[in-house]
């Protein structure tokens, strides 16, 4: 089992509301952000350019470093496939903030401990999606189990085709389970990133 | 928020421009959200708990009016999501809605009816009573009346989300002033809204304009046949996600093609088929080309404009007038147009709707009686001659082969249509814009057909479960000394003021005095422009009453605060698609008061003390056939109800949403076929001729009367108003002596997290939007010396301002953006934050304006840019400044019962 987002950027427009309705539902501190909209260029050449925008969370990676560098156990990858920390064990180090490829985490300077998205846990435990996919206004993301062929983030993954789909690059070998799928004719998915 | 080359690390720690600074923590919220964990709060859980309690609502953060669930726990709203009932934002909330939550318990909320204490700007204030309140302003008003006239006492709204739009209208028509302004009407939407009424004749929502909740068969994606769609001036991804944001999304993953015609690279012009980067203020010549192109090409819909529009009748060339039978023949009617018969090669009345036995020539020149005529579609043609797409793309500063592509595109793909937005309004060249693109989709034949924008879908008896002005109440000799409004007959079209004529008699006491100022709106000195001589001119008024939420800029120079309901405190009708809604009082705090319930009691304070239409205003004998006002709210909602649906508000509550029209009844194509059982013959269009009037013989008689919007002629306009649409090059631009010192176009546009003024001091917002950014490209960036994320100076010719470079090759070169923006943070110090960063210093309250409305430049005017040492003093930019404005929770309380 693998619960993971798939995002699609064709339709995603850019409102941010997916970083306030996070907020909302998980009352994630001022300056601290678990999702977080960003917009890739405009690239290219006036008037031939190309944008689009990239909500980036954490990537539920597949061999997460962020548990491997963890000294305490609090960083830890459930059998479903959510990555999540353990607060209790916590201590504040930060060496997972900084094996992350993707700055998913922060650390909250008042609770003393590292935070990041949970995929909303507490909404699935009762039935429900995490906040970000539910509230997406353009319904361009999806949740749900990418080893069950007939989920959410499967079905739109089919759907697209693989050369539309994308992830967000890899440090050493960490395999991020979020996927994105973006058509050439949006824009062109960019290459350098991490 | 811009990020052009990811790196490693940067992700959710990317400190951009205007991006949150995650190194820079915070203090937590005060678990207003998660006052308990909140797993078993979702509206889908199996286990919601006995003590969450979700309550329908819909949300008024914009006008969009999206269905809302809010959860309540122990009397708080803890948590807002989307409503699925809704059939426009089909379960879908934006930022701005959501952060309905932080609004409603902001600690800065005004809480009870304040007086001044200090002077004015000291920021010194005391709680009074709501009686004391309304007293004062009754007995100011009623004195005020007496010694300088009812005309003395100006009103005003705007500025974001106002609930009840002309509440102060109607005030004002019952007292006697003909002065309420918006710093929107000619400056938004009124110029589209006026120009569809009299060419289409589909009444107010029978226009394109998406953000104004219509074009409702968009909504339909897997219905509609429509396939191409041309956003002109507007971006709905921006402006109303849920809504038009959302409906454009579905279309083009179903293959609907886009052209997006604006300077900024909007999500929606990233994603278009063809980008159109115009230079702001030349929309008109735009136009022009594309309706040259279309009569050149005959790429109209030749059988509607013959049969349909106007276009064929012929024109005296002398008198601008259509020639009517009566012009032919002594007898003849006056209701019936004169065509020339190219089969007897004569003039011939053509009966209504068509004869099919005659042969109008719909181009031509011809002499009728001695008297020079032209076609209507002639004058059109020889109208837009001059404008080839060559000279267009000039002029714009667009390239000659796209425009081509994107015409082709628009006229090619039919049924299509042509949303306009905003963006037009905004120069003086506003009605003609809406004349340009009303033209366009009418000659093409895109309207009430399956897959097109403009539609009739069947109204009911639900169009005014609001407010609605008493015209009859204003006396013509008041109408008569309205600002600006012989003139610019337009804002008849609302039945309100020129801003710039009410500034001028507020500054100078010409042609009267100006003594009382009551608005209910954002921050009016962030939406008027000028707003430095507004304040300067406010030092003359005895009496300045400011009704909102919270304290804004305005707030600062105001006598007497009175505190208004947030959207989750407010009661209301709510209407979409074929369905009514009720927004409804969530909770309510402290002694808030709806604002709609303010007004009758002014009203009813002022019949006390001698004022006969005050009293006369509560008897619906004497407002029929509009609603007069009631002693109580409670009444005022069970009359909408009523009047709508047949049952109270409370029966209404518990069975919402309901169904006014059934959804087939409702969603009706081709009105002007159906046969009108009076004439047996077609209904035609809502305009005197029943034809599309593209050529606008109304103007003429608009500016010599005021008809439609006037029973009684009015003394006529300097001149008359142009019957065709005509460009007019923007008074400053870059090759006028100005553009040496200001070489660059200054435009605005929306963001998705504000709504005009309001919401500059929400934590969540202004998170993501802390300050107002300044879009360059790259070249003007380097020319001006100024690099991506520098503090900048920006100046016109009218002031000086600060905003932060976000240097980007989405925007065209020679034009830079910036939008709305005020320092919630700056009430209480010199600047009452209207001074920072406030683009509207810069835009021109001065002539020249567009004839019809008055409309004043806030676009297209010329700027520079220069580099700034650093942030303008006391601005808050960092994500911890924000924990001041963080919500604190409150107690419900009842609501407020005001002693009459």
């Amino acid at each position: 089992m693998r619960k993971t987002l798939v995002i699609d950027l064709d339709r995603c427009i850019g409102c941010y509301t997916c970083e306030v309705s996070c907020k909302q539902e998980n009352g994630v501190a001022l300056g601290l952000s678990w999702n977080k909209v960003l917009t890739v260029g405009p690239s290219g050449r006036y008037p031939d350019v190309q944008m689009y925008f990239l909500p980036t969370m954490c990537q539920e990676c597949e061999d997460p470093p962020c548990v491997k560098t963890c000294p305490t156990g609090a960083s830890y990858k459930r059998p479903d496939g959510i990555v999540l920390i353990d607060k209790a064990k916590c201590i504040g180090c930060q060496l997972c903030m900084k094996a992350c490829p993707y700055g998913a985490r922060s650390f909250n300077t008042e609770t003393k401990v590292v935070e990041k998205c949970t995929l909303c846990l507490h909404l699935q435990e009762a039935g429900d999606k995490p906040a970000c996919v539910k509230s997406c206004v353009a319904k361009a993301r999806f949740f749900g189990d990418a080893d069950d062929p007939n989920s959410d983030v499967s079905k739109a993954l089919k759907a697209a085709g693989s050369d539309n789909v994308h992830s967000l690059p890899e440090l050493g070998n960490n395999k991020p389970s979020v996927r994105y799928i973006l058509h050439p004719k949006t824009a062109k998915w960019t290459q350098n990133q991490p | 928020m811009k990020q052009a080359e990811l790196r490693r690390r940067d992700f959710l720690h990317a400190t951009t421009v205007t991006g949150v600074a995650a190194a820079l923590s915070a203090s937590v919220s005060p678990g207003l959200v998660r006052a308990q964990p909140a797993r078993d709060t979702g509206p889908a859980s199996k286990d919601a708990g006995p003590a969450t309690k979700i309550v329908k609502t819909q949300c008024r953060a914009c006008i969009s009016n999206c269905g809302v669930l809010a959860h309540v726990r122990d009397g708080r709203v803890i948590k807002l999501e989307g409503n699925p009932e809704d059939p426009m934002s089909k379960g879908a909330m934006c930022a701005k809605g959501l952060a309905g939550i932080q609004a409603l318990y902001h600690p800065s909320r005004n809480k009870y009816p304040m007086k001044r204490v200090g002077k004015r700007g000291e920021n010194k204030w005391q709680r009074i009573s709501w009686e004391e309140a309304l007293d004062t302003i009754a007995t100011k008003l009623m004195e005020t009346r007496e010694k300088y006239g009812a005309e003395a006492v100006v009103g005003s709204t705007g500025g974001g989300g106002n609930p009840n739009f002309m509440s102060i209208a109607r005030f004002l028509d019952v007292f006697g002033s003909p002065n309420w302004f918006e710093p929107g009407a000619a400056q938004c939407y009124m110029p589209r809204q006026l120009v569809y009424m009299l060419m289409y004749g589909g009444g107010g929502s029978g226009n394109t304009s998406i953000a104004d909740s219509n074009c409702l068969e968009l909504y339909y994606p897997d219905q509609t046949p429509i396939k191409a769609l041309v956003l002109w001036g507007t971006g709905p991804s921006y402006s109303t996600p849920p809504c038009g944001g959302q409906a454009l999304v579905e279309l083009r993953a179903r293959g609907v093609k886009t052209v997006v015609i604006d300077p900024r690279m909007t999500p929606d012009a990233a994603k278009a088929d063809i980008w159109l980067p115009i230079r702001p203020g030349t929309d008109v010549a735009l136009m022009s080309a594309w309706i040259k192109h279309i009569i050149d090409k005959k790429l109209y819909d030749a059988d509607f404009v013959m049969k349909w529009t106007n276009l064929p009748y012929l024109v005296d060339v002398k008198t601008k007038m259509l020639l009517r039978e009566s012009d032919l023949k002594t007898g003849g009617s006056k209701d019936t147009f004169v065509v020339w018969d190219r089969k007897t090669n004569t003039a011939r009345p053509l009966p209504y709707p068509f004869d099919d036995n005659l042969d109008p020539a719909l181009a031509g020149s011809f002499t009728v009686n001695g008297a020079a005529c032209k076609t209507g579609f002639q004058l059109l043609a020889e109208r837009v001659e001059p404008f080839t797409i060559a000279k267009a793309a000039e002029i714009c500063w667009l390239d000659a082969k796209k425009v081509e592509e994107a015409i082709d595109l628009y006229a090619r793909n039919s049924p299509s249509g042509i949303i306009l937005g905003v963006a037009t309004d905004h120069n003086p060249n506003s009605t003609q814009s809406a004349m340009g693109a009303a033209a366009l989709d009418l000659m093409m034949g895109n309207v009430e057909k399956p897959g097109t924008l403009l539609q009739r879908f069947t109204d009911g008896a639900v169009r005014d479960l609001r407010s609605t002005p008493l015209k009859d109440f204003l006396s013509e000799a008041q109408l008569n000394k309205r600002l600006g409004n012989i003139e610019h007959k337009g804002l008849l079209t609302w039945w309100t003021g020129q801003p710039a004529e009410i500034l001028k008699a507020m500054a100078t006491g010409k042609p009267y005095p100006l003594k009382v100022w009551i608005d209910r709106s954002g921050n009016k000195l962030a939406m008027v422009a000028e707003p430095h001589k507004w304040v300067e001119a406010m030092k003359n008024l005895d009496l300045i009453v400011h009704i909102y939420m919270y304290p804004t800029s305005f707030s600062a120079y105001a006598d007497i605060l009175l505190p208004a309901t947030e959207w989750l405190e407010t009661d209301f009708v709510v209407r979409s698609m074929n369905k009514l809604f009720a927004r409804r009082a969530v909770t309510h705090l402290w002694e808030t008061m709806n604002e709609t319930a303010i007004f009758p009691e002014l009203a009813k304070r002022c019949a006390k003390l001698g004022h006969e239409d005050c009293r006369r205003s509560f008897d619906a004998k004497a407002t029929a056939p509009e609603q007069p006002y009631f002693d109580t709210y409670e009444q005022q909602l069970d009359a909408w109800t009523d009047s709508a649906v047949k049952m109270t508000w409370k029966e209404f509550v518990q069975k919402a949403p309901v169904d006014f029209c059934p959804f087939d009844k409702w969603k009706v194509y081709y009105v002007y076929k159906e046969i009108d059982p009076k004439t047996g013959k077609p209904r035609g269009f809502g305009t005197p001729s029943k034809k599309c009037e593209i050529y606008m013989e109304s103007m003429i008689t608009l500016a010599r009367t005021g008809v439609p919007f006037t029973t009684y002629p009015l003394p006529p306009a300097s001149k008359d108003y142009d019957p065709l649409l005509y460009y007019m090059e923007p008074h400053e631009n870059p090759k006028a002596e100005i553009g040496k010192t200001y070489p660059l176009v200054m435009t605005n546009g929306r963001l998705p997290m504000f709504h005009h003024g309001t919401l500059r001091n929400i934590p969540w917002l202004r998170e993501i939007c802390p300050v107002p950014e300044l879009w360059v490209h790259p070249d003007d960036a380097k020319t001006s010396g100024v690099a991506h994320g520098d503090w900048l100076w920006v100046e016109s010719r009218r002031g000086k301002i600060q905003a932060r470079a976000r240097v980007t090759a989405g925007m065209a070169p020679g034009v830079v953006y910036m939008e709305r923006f005020w320092n919630p943070e700056g009430l209480g110090t010199p600047t009452q934050g209207w001074q920072e960063m406030n683009v509207n210093i810069l835009s021109s309250a001065d002539p020249p304006y567009n004839d019809v409305c008055g409309t004043y430049t806030i676009r297209g005017y010329q700027v520079k840019i220069s580099k700034a040492g650093g942030p303008p003093p006391g601005v808050w930019y960092k994500p911890e400044q924000y924990a001041a404005w963080l919500p604190q929770p409150t107690e419900a309380t009842k609501p407020v019962e005001v002693r009459s």
